[in-house]
């Protein structure tokens, strides 16, 4: 090759090789802009479009079908008729539209011309004032004068407009009614197919047209787009970058377009509606709207980031969804991401972050679920959970053992309560993965034979009041069916009806036979309180045949598998080896610890270790046990933040089958809590403590949701669930319901009611208790909590008398106030009759037989009703007519008959005739005649021996 | 079992021994190494073992962090150039012997040519493409953006960008003060002196190998092996807690390794002597202030009698002097590093009490 003189290289060569690079580069940067255009959010849009508008055209379809071409003709030749009409007076209508053409000409002017005037006079009042106040008089005076005339001047302007404008009106008029045929034919058709007219144009912003095309261009679809980023900006919740506390901003409505409009449920997603929109989130008129609390406030991950399916950190409910997803979308764990979203099930956890102060919350029938069941097992006993701290010990005391049971079945029973009881909520501490080896197993028994004697030994000796005489078994089962033990108690035996309420506060009744003092069961069904002072358990004011045939029933029950068991004695070899290495050479020396051991006698150890072992497990975490008084620290780890906890401080040990996420780590330490420590070397007194509570599926996935909901977000005033004073008292209220397990029987308010719902006719159950506080007197219902009377004598299931402190019974009475916004005090009823009214509403009570089902005090039928005689101390005025007008509408299920109501809400007279048939009065009448009759007191409430 | 072996081996201690072992025969037997066969050779003995370990899940999860796709570029790179160099210099070398001249001074190749065009359109080529392979990567590789920093949950490992990992490896051997201050200083000045130091009119303008061998085996000693190494230890085998991970170890955020490491103050008075620590601090690091100040001063007359008697008089003291100064810095990396993995010694000189730790 020649080259020139000076050259390395053939310039011309050098050129096409430039040549070819550039193109490259620009290829390169046109390839870049569609990498950053192409986005799979657009794609997402794109298709909406298309779904969007086959929703559109089956929505045409539908009102096509729903309107009448009969109807449609007719009125089109209407209108061309009236047309015609109009045609023939084609003169007189241009002459009108000139008309009118002139004088909105002259208003226009008139405006112009009012504008200026206006503007000028309010110009020289300022000058002239200013004059004035600068003391120039004479400059002062001049300017008035011009003011006065340019004020005249808009002021006579704005007489003529009005003038112009009243002559308008009356022209027009005289249009209108030329027009008047056709105008009401055309409105006639806009009402028969404006629907589709609204529809089409809807479907016209489906379109992918040209214009549609362009403004989704690339470079110039920053002006205009329609395919475009979607979000909100939330101020109800925040996002945590760390030292700064950012609104929330959501784009998931990006991809999931339809979520907050209804009509896309049959839809997949990300196109489905949300399918609580109406009611619980998302939609405007529910509970949530998306443009105030967003998303992710609910349903965590990372709201902000559209980049791609994995970016906001989409969580699949389980391994078959993980599976779909990666194949659809290539999911992977997100990365670094700490609060990714809430698998779908355990969603219902997130309302505990803002709901601080409910234990009960409305629509969240999952995490109600679960939060019963921590209360039930007593999660919050060993751990610290902010907003528990107020329950009382989940499991019985102990302070008084001796007197219920022997020392051999408490060894036996701690040993393994599931042998006993396969449903105890007792959980299992021994015999798990991490402490079966032949030695562990040896030194776990001494420990339950220490703390066994231990308990026994404290144990303060309790005498029981009554004696068990022996009783009939079927009586005794017929009992517990009916009378209520089955709301808190499921019961080996009885109807599997009476099983199904589920009812777990109290234990489940198996073996009894083989566990109790005869003596002590009667005494106890009786009256709980005797034996334990603070018991949950009330007293169903049994007689004494009715206590000694429950007791026969129980009694029959028996394990004698589980009664036959004997507990090897105390290794003392392994007692005291326990005791100096575990504890006494914690802080000395083996040798000084050895000595010390020494000093103590074989009793004395035995009791040590006890003493310790209780300490070391935890039990005074759930039962009162002499010599733990006090404040002891609870034994497991706060779980208050435990949602929020960074999964890299979980320990997974060797469990590498176990998904690293929150959700899996806890499903599985609930499923099997000692899993941890297997393979890893650990001495014994270093074991993983958790014991076993042999959950089922369900009950884990519930109460996970109730652990992922415990996080440490930092909420905003405004996104807080903030009680009112009359809500705070009602929530205040509740829990001492749920304390002692009124929920097991009622329905309060749409929660709980197991009981109830066992009833074929929940009117023979335990009744609703809808607006309790709008429904009672407060004196009345105090009263009545203390000194428990029948109110339908026609119902077998008893309401308790439960041992409620001072305390409680107020906190409950007011929070049912609080709960209906009701006063404390109210006026005593005095009845004042309007003239003629007394005698209505004896005419209106005769022709509705009230007699019938109330017959209490009036006849001697069976009664089908509550006694009316006592609705005047019971009940409040308001509610008895609210109650008499719809009684349904508190209690769907009463046969209370709504005479009053047509059945869609209104108000008809009952009785013709009578008070000029207006139903109010009527009413009015009837609760009047009602308090007339009552008495002045309630019942007498039961005693002892009734 | 090979893999194991391999994760064995790459413990810091074996591999740099290996690696330092390698550079010194590599150099020793240019001959061999100054050949294509053997740059041939190399390349696909290297790819093919490359290839090998890439096919291991947990190597692959390592290498293909979009963080580290520029240190696999820039081991090809070094390789490449390194290689390329020595080659020309060796053939260069041969010539040289044989009196020929170095290839870059026969008459063709002293031809001068315009720098416009050939120069500066070249370079706008070489622009050009840069740009097209830095867009083309961008696209196909996402910057690894992640969550705004949260300063109670550090990301494990924590680690320098790429071209930092070095220094953040040496500082598993010093206090940072050194490691962070005084040795990176130390390469900076010392880069910057190389012009002032080196007087060797030879090799200017072609390369050479054996007219440079002190100046080319300093250097690149101090490039390859306490530098590239060291950073690739810092990105493909450290692991969380900045543990150290062999290159097919599962990055287990939990592994524990035992290092206990202790002064060699204590070394003296506690171990050998079998005596408290005295309460004066000079005292107490007296070993340590002998160890230092022999290593720096101690050693002059000793280099002066293997090398200097040539080099001094050539450089003049004060080039001679700072250059010596500067090497004996640069070795003392390496040499702390054994100390550490023979001895566990933390510090030759630990005077916390005037923040000074050798």
């Amino acid at each position: 090759m020649k080259r020139e003189p000076g050259m390395a290289y053939d310039t011309k060569v050098l050129n096409k090789v430039f040549a070819v690079i550039s193109v490259c580069f620009l290829l390169v940067v046109i390839w870049m802009v569609f990498d950053d255009y192409i986005r799979p959010w657009k794609a997402v849009q794109i298709k909406a479009l298309d779904i969007e508008k086959q929703k559109i055209q089956e929505k045409i379809k539908e009102i096509d079908g729903s309107i009448d071409g009969e109807k449609l003709k007719e009125l089109k030749a209407k209108i061309a008729e009236a047309e015609k009409g109009v045609e023939a007076q084609q003169e007189k209508v241009e002459k009108i539209n000139d008309a009118i053409s002139e004088i909105q000409r002259k208003i226009y002017v008139q405006n112009m011309v009012n504008g200026v005037n206006g503007s000028q006079a309010a110009a020289f009042q300022f000058q002239y004032e200013h004059a004035l106040m600068q003391n120039h008089p004479e400059e002062a005076k001049k300017l008035k004068v011009t003011f006065d005339d340019y004020k005249k001047k808009e002021m006579a302007g704005k007489d003529n407009l009005k003038g112009l404008q009243a002559e308008e009106t009356k022209v027009q008029n005289e249009l209108k009614a030329i027009l008047a045929d056709k105008t009401a034919a055309e409105k006639e058709l806009k009402n028969l197919v404006g629907d589709k007219e609204r529809m089409l144009t809807a479907m016209s912003m489906t379109e992918k047209n040209p214009i549609w095309a362009m403004r989704n261009a690339p470079f110039i679809d920053y002006l205009d787009p329609t395919i475009k980023i979607r979000q909100y900006v939330v101020a109800n919740a925040t996002n945590d970058f760390y030292f700064q506390q950012v609104p929330k901003i959501d784009r998931c409505t990006t991809c999931h377009v339809f979520i907050d409009k209804p009509g896309y449920e049959d839809q997949a997603n990300p196109y489905k509606t949300h399918p609580k929109v109406a009611t619980l989130a998302v939609g405007v008129s529910s509970a949530h709207p998306v443009k105030d609390f967003g998303c992710t406030s609910c349903h965590g991950g990372v709201g902000d980031r559209v980049n791609d399916f994995n970016s906001p950190a989409h969580i699949p409910q389980n391994a078959e969804q993980m599976k779909e997803w990666k194949e659809k979308y290539h999911w992977h764990e997100p990365h670094k991401v700490p609060q990714p979203m809430i698998p779908l099930q355990h969603v219902e956890g997130m309302c505990m972050k803002c709901h601080t102060q409910q234990e009960r919350i409305p629509m969240a029938d999952k995490l109600n679920n679960g939060r019963k069941l921590v209360e039930q097992y007593g999660c919050y006993a060993c751990h610290k959970i902010e907003g528990w701290q107020h329950m009382k010990k989940p499991g019985p005391s102990l302070q008084k053992i001796d007197g219920k049971v022997s020392k051999e079945f408490i060894k036996n029973w701690i040993w393994s309560p599931k042998t006993f009881n396969p449903k105890s909520k007792m959980p299992s501490y021994f015999n798990q993965e991490n402490n079966s080896t032949p030695e562990f197993k040896a030194k776990n028994m001494a420990e339950v034979n220490a703390m066994a004697e231990y308990i026994y030994r404290t144990s303060r000796g309790y005498k029981p009041f009554q004696r068990y005489t022996g009783g009939n078994v079927s009586k005794g089962k017929e009992l517990i069916e009916t009378i209520g033990c089955v709301g808190c108690h499921m019961v080996e035996g009885i109807d599997d009806k009476w099983n199904a309420v589920g009812e777990r506060k109290g234990t489940y009744l198996t073996g009894v036979g083989s566990k109790v003092d005869p003596d002590w069961l009667v005494s106890w069904l009786k009256k709980p309180s005797h034996y334990q002072e603070d018991t949950v358990m009330p007293s169903f004011r049994l007689t004494d045949t009715e206590a000694n045939d429950i007791a026969a029933y129980l009694l029959n029950l028996k394990n004698k598998q589980f009664a036959d068991l004997r507990f090897p004695e105390i290794n003392k070899k392994l007692r005291d080896e326990i005791l100096v290495q575990d504890y006494f050479s914690a802080f000395e020396t083996v040798k000084v610890a050895q000595a010390k051991l020494e000093k103590m006698t074989d009793d004395q150890r035995t009791m040590e270790l006890g003493k310790r072992s209780i300490s070391k497990y935890g039990c005074y975490s759930c039962h009162n046990i002499n010599g733990f008084e006090g404040d002891l620290p609870q034994i497991g780890p706060e779980l208050t933040k435990e949602g929020s906890k960074p999964v890299e401080q979980f320990g997974f040990g060797q469990q590498k089958q176990v998904p690293h996420t929150r959700q899996g780590w806890l499903t599985q330490h609930l499923k099997t809590p000692r899993i941890w420590d297997v393979g890893v070397p650990k001495p014994f007194k270093d074991l993983n403590k958790m014991p076993n509570f042999y959950l089922n599926d369900q009950e884990i996935e519930a109460m996970v949701g109730v652990l992922l909901g415990q996080v440490s977000d930092k909420i905003p005033l405004a996104g807080q669930k903030r009680l009112s004073a009359g809500e705070k008292q009602y929530y205040d209220g509740m829990k001492v319901a749920n304390q002692y397990n009124c929920y097991g029987c009622h329905n309060i308010d749409g929660v709980g009611g197991s009981l109830s719902t066992a009833f074929e006719d929940p009117n023979y159950g335990p009744p609703f208790l809808t607006k309790e506080g709008f429904r009672v007197q407060t004196d009345w219902l105090y009263d009545f909590l203390q000194n428990v009377h029948p109110i339908r004598s026609y119902v077998k299931v008893r309401m308790p008398t439960f041992n409620f402190k001072h305390d409680e019974l107020n906190k409950l009475v007011t929070g049912f106030q609080g709960g209906s916004n009701q006063n404390t005090f109210e006026a005593p009823v005095k009845v004042e009759w309007e003239p003629g009214e007394r005698e209505a509403a004896k005419r209106i009570w005769d022709e509705l037989a009230c007699t019938t089902c109330h017959t209490g005090g009036f006849n001697s039928d069976e009664p089908q009703a509550p006694n009316l005689h006592f609705a005047k101390k019971r009940l409040r005025t308001e509610w008895m007519e609210a109650w008499i007008a719809n009684p349904q509408s508190f209690l769907p299920y009463t046969s209370m008959p709504a005479f009053w109501d047509d059945g869609s809400g209104n108000l008809i007279p009952a009785v013709d005739g009578v008070l000029d048939n207006d139903p109010k009065r009527q009413i009015r009448a009837v609760r009047k005649l009602v308090q007339e009759f009552g008495y002045e007191t309630s019942p007498k409430p039961f005693t002892k021996n009734e | 079992m090979i893999k194991e072996a391999i994760n064995y081996l790459s413990s810091p201690l074996y591999s740099f021994t290996a690696f330092i072992v390698l550079f010194v025969v590599a150099l020793k037997r240019i001959d061999i190494v100054g050949t294509k066969k053997f740059g041939l050779g190399l390349l696909i003995v290297t790819l093919a073992v490359f290839g090998w370990m890439v096919a291991d899940p947990v190597f692959f999860s390592v290498i293909s962090l979009p963080d580290n796709i520029p240190i696999i570029i820039l081991n090809g790179l070094v390789f490449w150039s390194t290689w390329y160099a020595l080659y020309k210099g060796h053939q260069n070398d041969l010539r040289i012997e044989r009196g020929e001249g170095p290839i870059e001074g026969t008459p063709e190749n002293r031809e001068k040519v315009w720098a416009w065009p050939n120069l500066v359109y070249t370079e706008l080529f070489c622009g050009i493409l840069c740009t097209i392979f830095l867009i083309v990567w961008a696209i196909f590789f996402k910057a690894p953006l992640e969550e705004p920093a949260n300063p109670t949950w550090a990301p494990n490992p924590a680690k320098a960008p790429w071209y930092f990992l070095g220094l953040q490896e040496m500082l598993v051997y010093f206090d940072p003060w050194m490691a962070g201050v005084v040795l990176p200083g130390l390469i900076l000045v010392g880069l910057i002196a190389i012009p002032f130091i080196d007087v060797n009119p030879k090799g200017n303008g072609y390369y050479t190998f054996k007219e440079r061998k002190f100046a080319i085996s300093g250097f690149l000693f101090g490039w390859l092996a306490l530098w590239i190494f060291l950073i690739q230890v810092g990105t493909f085998l450290r692991g969380p807690n900045w543990t150290f991970y062999g290159p097919f170890e599962y990055w287990d955020a939990h592994k524990v390794v035992a290092e206990n490491n202790i002064n060699l103050s204590e070394i003296m008075w506690i171990k050998l002597f079998n005596v408290g620590l005295p309460k004066n601090i000079f005292v107490r690091e007296i070993f340590g202030l002998l160890a230092t100040f022999g290593y720096m001063f101690g050693l002059l007359p000793l280099i002066y009698k293997k090398w200097g008697k040539n080099y001094l008089p050539r450089m003049g003291a004060i080039r001679y002097y700072i250059m010596v100064f500067l090497v004996l810095g640069m070795m003392s990396l390496p040499i702390k590093m054994y100390l550490r993995w023979f001895f566990n010694l933390k510090y030759v000189l630990a005077m916390p009490e005037f923040e000074l730790n050798l």
